[in-house]
């Protein structure tokens, strides 16, 4: 409101409260804008490969190299470098701090290696020598050494996942079969119908079958262990910035690059592949290294499956309540209990999840149909199944109220011509109300998708895990298994902050997992908005 | 018509279910509040001589009592099967006629005392056949070494033993030609590297210089570490075991205070730190071992008092399970807890009792009735620990000084499970209050900004921004709390608080220069756009006093060391030597900012609604009158849209209160009761989520913890429900004007 004529008059009153609260909004605004930029950069910086610089340090500490991680100042004013100096295996721990003052020199050699290992996390190294199985050796000078040792870790990574193609899927095929008959066996032994003799003649050809299997997996195994044996043939000679000289089997070894060689597009390629590699690989080394394929495949899983269970119950839900129910005091009452479950901390879902359905519900199932597996629990445990239940229940609100929402703006209008036009009461919502609610519907699935990927604290009641052995959807009948236990993308971030015994090895990690989380929940959120906002403009043309 | 009735049942049953939710968590605290019951079971068609019987016990299945009438030999009666009595021959040494027993249900252990001055026991012994309802029991006895204690032939009154493997006591009371002596010797095993060495006997102690009068009742605790021995003046003396010597430690009148001095009974319940005295009144008391306050020795204090017993105590059973106890006389007995000072049960039987003992299970209680019948009772007290009381009053707890709350759900077996849910109520509030106080006034100004000031392009972008703010996983910002900021802040807390003074104190001292700016440079500036002028400004400010903070904390945070004189400036260490409390570097601070996060959009939304739906009229209509806009909005718009600023607070109270991944990450989730802001606690939610995974199903911390999981949703759900009636009302109001 600008003054509507110009006067000499005394300043206007109040106007440092204006300016304070818009410090509010540029607070609130600069906290979140730097919040996200904070998880950006530290998350996007991981799979940046940064070039290795060698110290040389004072007071005969000799050398040592490293990426330098962060530079902080202390107390007392003096500056400390913190370093990846990765080889955990020869130092002991992967980052170190190292006084500014300390430092004599430093330089970034071309010929220093980075290898990326299976175990021990990275290793930062000088070169010197690939000595090959089928006899001869190959200098690190020598101009072929590198295509070389590329080939060899190429080839290594093949024979890994040979490897796990057998003990993963063709000896996991035989063990569930093994499992079948063990359990057949305890069947016979609990059923009292059947005379000594039958049960004797049938235990034994039970007997046999297993028997068989057991030397298929011998098979599988000793091959297994034959390729296992072969990874060691090829070794690479390296010696560390300290001078120490070490050996590294070539089959463990996952990538190898030169950071302080590699041109931009390099970099951006090996950026772009560390990123692919962290979105599809297994974690290794207690999760700090590796990639959280299982979290985000648990994640999505249970997503789904709790959209498709709550989706139904919502929306006819909703409809009941908007459509059916007589409005009055009651049906205010039940609606504003039901928007009012949606701040009902996420917890108290998960105790009920953990109580209703995992301790009743599930022993119940364990009772009944399987039994002969108890007293190992198979559904009075955590699981997939009970966990999407549980946030199907938190975002049972999310959906109800939106879907209201899209109903309420549905314009009488058309209602009324759906009527008039001798449709019956269920028909119209059928046909004309339902498609123009469905933007509004869709909106209210995706936030409920969106708080469900986010949730942490109610999973962890009801069957989300560190590490989960196996996938929760898999190529071995019945294909969805229920009863798993899962891996999920919130509970990841957590157990790596929170309970990694080693916080500074965990730290790229996080921040890793935490920036993919946000996207994924931001991306899901933008796209309700941009749901309703179209929903929005389409009534505002359809009101006239 | 069918869809009519499918989506009827389909959202009835949603609508139901949603509120089983509640119903069901109702039901699983409901058995907290619970009393024991006690039902008749059984009556033996065995007949004893009960004034013969001088011990009773049990087996934990209650299935195989035994009698001992001091003989030599034992009975068993096999309820299970007949009530069949078997006899078990004790090989008792020639001569060997038990005059003084006393029985240790926990440790299977009848120690008795002969006529000819030995002391020595009968261990008892159950082994059981086959599971669950099948089970066999089998009884056997065998009797252990005898010592003989004072003199030769003469008779033990009164015996006790104590044993905790490394430590074993055997006190006696003896009558030496009238002179009732109180004589007491250790047991001592020689280690040696091949296993357990030879058993001796260690130095007698003649005690009875050291008491007054008569010694009446003696008691050894398990430990085998002191005695205790209350004579007929009423006074009790306690000797402590030190280095194989026992000294006097204490000597006290537990109903000094009353008429009636005699005490009548004194035994230990659970775990041997406490005993119940009882007088002749039946007048009912606890004392407990502690260090009681500016003392360096523990001694017995009065700790707890139980409803008068009048019918007088003719036995007394400790449950080897929980601190209950069972204790009785005549045709009344009561079942009380020594915790929460509880009477579980209390009956009058409708036989007179002569003795009585509860089962290892703490399952049934056995009578033996005057008329020599055994009577079964089934006893179902699955949670004797819980109660009013126990959750939300002042406790003292066995070995504290003083009464208190406190949460300490899980210890060792014989240390009382501590369910006060006051410290975690209170860490709750902590948390939220601190939440609150960073976030209220962020929100608030930002929201007021938004409505009224904000251009509304801008603020199309800023409000969907805030808003997918409100469902960033609250775990990123626990671990960004723990991991990010903790550590920051641990050295810069000063710096932190300048920041806090200093960026509002700048944006009023630029509001006041603005204001005095000449109209023609003040309307370059586009409404709406101040904040974006004032974020360089913000960040400068910030920038410089960020680095202030070190040279204030140098300057004012000085603490001296009392040894060496050397002076550093480290708030972490000058603000407990000037206040007294902690410094944690996951505290409460820490806690209170990242919940900010998540609290601040919750906020700014509801309450930028609110304040956007005030209508235009009357705002235009306050201008026309000469108002400056501060005016506007000071006297016009934050009073019309104060209720639904209210209801924003309290659905952000809700948010704070339930949240539990940024607690549980970013405090150290200590039950502590300080409202010190550099220090962790615990919340009721984060409590949830870090116990509740090992609590097993169906017990009294399982259930405990869903009754705090029932408080959260009481609070959030009254919370939220306020919130929605005052914002309807508000919606009510704005529809008529």
């Amino acid at each position: 409101m600008a003054p509507l004529f110009k006067a000499k008059s005394a300043p206007p009153r109040g106007e440092s409260f204006v300016w304070l609260t818009a410090m509010g909004l540029a607070v609130g605004v600069t906290m979140v804008a730097g919040l996200l930029l904070l998880i950006f950069t530290h998350g996007i910086s991981v799979f940046w490969p940064s070039r290795v610089t060698e110290f040389e340090l004072k007071d005969g500490q000799g050398r040592i190299a490293g990426e330098i991680t962060r530079t902080q100042m202390k107390a007392d004013g003096a500056t400390e470098l913190q370093l990846h100096v990765g080889n955990k295996d020869a130092y002991g721990l992967g980052y170190r701090f190292v006084a500014q003052s300390a430092i004599i020199s430093e330089s970034m050699p071309e010929d220093i290696m980075v290898a990326e290992r299976i175990e021990y996390g990275n290793a930062i190294f000088h070169p010197v020598l690939l000595v090959m199985k089928q006899g001869g050796t190959l200098v690190a000078t020598a101009p072929e050494f590198e295509n070389k040792l590329r080939l060899l870790v190429e080839e290594a990574k093949q024979r890994h996942k040979s490897i796990e193609k057998i003990e993963k899927s063709e000896i996991g095929k035989i063990n569930g079969k093994m499992s079948a008959l063990d359990l057949d066996l305890r069947i016979l032994d609990r059923d009292e119908k059947l005379d000594t003799a039958a049960r004797e003649t049938k235990k034994q050809s039970i007997k046999e079958s297993r028997a068989a299997l057991q030397k298929q997996y011998e098979t599988l195994a000793a091959q297994a262990k034959e390729l296992s044996a072969q990874l060691k043939d090829n070794t690479l000679h390296y010696r560390l910035s300290s001078g120490e000289e070490r050996t590294q089997a070539i089959g463990d070894i996952v990538k190898v690059y030169y950071p302080n060689r590699l041109s931009f597009t390099d970099r951006l390629g090996l950026f772009f592949k560390n990123i692919a590699a962290f979105l599809s690989q297994d974690p290794r080394e207690a999760n700090t290294e590796g990639g959280i394929f299982p979290a985000i495949f648990g994640t999505f899983v249970m997503t789904l499956m709790m959209s498709v269970l709550v989706t139904p119950f919502g929306v006819i839900a909703a409809i009941y309540l908007r459509e059916y129910a007589r409005q009055g005091f009651i049906v205010r009452a039940v609606r504003i209990s039901v928007n009012n479950l949606a701040g009902v901390p996420s917890i108290v879902f998960g105790v009920f999840g953990l109580g209703f359905f995992v301790y009743f519900v599930g022993s119940e199932i364990d009772k009944h149909f399987f039994s002969n597996s108890l007293p190992t629990p198979t559904f009075g445990t955590g699981g997939i199944f009970w966990a999407s239940l549980t946030l199907a229940l938190l975002t049972l609100p999310v959906i109800i109220v939106a879907t209201e929402e899209a109903l309420v703006a549905v314009p009488r209008g058309i209602r009324e011509a759906a009527l008039a036009a001798g449709a019956s009461k269920w028909q119209m919502i059928q046909r004309v109300v339902l498609p123009s609610a469905m933007p509004g519907i869709l909106t209210g699935v995706v936030l409920a998708m969106a708080r469900g990927a986010g949730e942490v604290a109610p999973l962890m009641l009801v069957g989300v895990v560190k590490l989960a052995p196996s996938l929760p959807l898999d190529t071995l009948a019945p294909f969805v298994h229920l009863d798993r236990k899962f891996m999920h993308l919130g509970f990841h971030i957590f157990d790596l902050g929170f309970q990694s015994p080693d916080s500074d090895a965990a730290k790229p990690m996080v921040f890793a997992t935490a920036l993919l989380l946000i996207v994924l929940v931001v991306l899901m959120n933008l796209t309700a908005i941009l749901l309703r906002n179209h929903l929005r403009k389409k009534y505002a043309i359809g009101t006239f | 018509m069918l869809m009519t009735w499918i989506i009827r049942i389909g959202g009835l049953s949603v609508i139901v279910a949603v509120f089983g939710i509640f119903l069901f968590i109702l039901s699983q605290i409901f058995p907290l509040f619970q009393r024991a019951t006690v039902t008749a079971e059984m009556e033996t068609a065995v007949v004893v001589d009960a004034a013969k019987v001088k011990a009773l016990g049990v087996d934990e299945w209650s299935k195989m009592p035994f009698l001992y009438e001091g003989g030599n030999e034992l009975r068993f009666i096999d309820l299970a099967h007949d009530e069949k009595i078997i006899t078990e021959k004790l090989n008792l040494p020639e001569g060997a006629n038990p005059s003084a027993l006393n029985y240790y249900a926990a440790s299977h252990r009848l120690v008795f005392g002969t006529k000819s001055g030995q002391v020595g026991w009968i261990q008892i012994s159950y082994a059981n056949q086959g599971l669950g309802d099948q089970v066999r029991v089998l009884g056997s006895a065998k009797v252990s070494d005898m010592y003989p204690i004072g003199l030769p032939d003469a008779e033990i009154e009164k015996v006790a033993y104590g044993d905790s493997g490394s430590s074993k006591l055997f006190a006696a009371v003896q009558n030496q030609n009238g002179a009732h002596k109180v004589l007491a010797f250790p047991i001592e095993q020689k280690k040696s590297l091949m296993g357990a060495g030879k058993i001796t006997k260690g130095d007698e102690t003649d005690l009875t210089a050291q008491i007054s009068g008569k010694p009446e009742h003696l008691l050894v605790p398990q430990m085998g570490d002191g005695l205790l021995i209350a004579d007929d003046s009423g006074t009790v003396h306690y000797f402590f075991l030190n280095d194989g010597k026992l000294e006097k430690r204490q000597e006290f009148k537990p109903f000094g205070d009353t008429k009636s001095l005699v005490i009548t009974s004194m035994n230990f319940v659970f775990g041997d730190v406490s005993i119940i005295f009882t007088n002749a009144t039946g007048e009912s008391r606890m004392f407990s071992l502690m260090i009681p306050e500016g003392g360096d020795k523990r001694i017995y204090v009065q700790t707890k008092s139980f409803p008068a017993l009048t019918h007088g105590v003719d036995f007394f059973c400790a449950s080897q399970r929980n601190k209950s106890f069972l204790v009785g006389g005549g045709d009344f007995a009561s079942l009380r807890h020594a915790t929460t000072e509880n009477v579980r049960w209390e009956q009058k039987l409708p036989f007179q009792a002569a003795a009585a003992t509860v089962d290892g299970k703490f399952k049934h209680i056995l009578f033996l009735g005057t008329d020599g019948k055994l009577r079964l009772y089934n006893l179902n007290d699955p949670h004797p620990e819980a109660g009013w009381k126990a959750f939300f009053g002042k406790v003292s707890y066995e070995g504290a000084n003083k009464p208190k709350y406190e949460w300490q759900s899980t210890g060792s077996d014989e240390s009382e499970p501590k369910l006060s849910l006051v410290p975690l109520i209170f860490g709750t509030l902590k948390g939220t209050l601190w939440a609150m106080i960073f976030s209220v006034p962020v929100a608030l100004l930002a929201a007021v900004y938004a409505a009224q000031f904000l251009h509304p392009d801008v603020k199309r972008i800023v409000k969907p921004a805030m808003e997918i703010m409100a469902s960033l996983p609250s775990v990123v910002l626990g671990f960004l709390a723990a991991l990010w900021l903790a550590p920051i802040l641990e050295t810069r807390v000063v710096s932190f608080f300048l920041v806090c003074i200093g960026v509002p104190a700048s944006a009023m001292l630029a509001g006041i220069i603005w204001a005095r700016l000449p109209v023609r440079s003040r309307s370059r500036l586009k409404q709406g756009r101040e904040w974006l002028v004032f974020l360089p400004l913000m960040f400068i400010v910030a920038i410089v006093m960020w680095q202030l903070g070190p040279l204030l904390e140098s300057l004012v945070c000085v603490v001296t060391d009392p040894v060496t004189g050397k002076q550093t400036a480290d708030f972490r260490l000058w603000w407990p030597q000037v206040t007294g409390s902690g410094f944690d570097q996951r505290n409460s601070l820490v806690v209170g900012f990242m919940m900010g996060f998540a609290v601040i959009p919750v906020l700014f939304t509801i309450a930028e609604d609110a304040i956007s739906n005030v209508p235009s009229s009357i705002i235009a209509a306050s201008h026309a009158l000469g108002a400056s806009r501060w005016q506007t909005v000071r006297r016009v718009v934050l009073p019309v849209a104060s209720a639904g600023i209210f209801s924003a607070l309290m659905i952000g109270l809700g948010r704070a209160v339930g949240e539990t991944m940024i607690v549980v990450m970013a405090t150290g989730n200590t039950p502590i009761m300080e409202w010190n802001l550099f220090n962790g606690m615990r919340t009721l939610a984060a409590n949830i989520a870090v116990e509740l995974p090992e609590a097993p199903p169906g017990s009294t911390h399982y259930r405990t913890l869903f009754l705090g999981a029932m408080m959260l949703f009481t609070l959030t759900f009254i919370l939220n429900t306020a919130a929605e009636v005052l914002r309807t009302r508000l919606r009510e109001k704005f529809k008529m004007s």
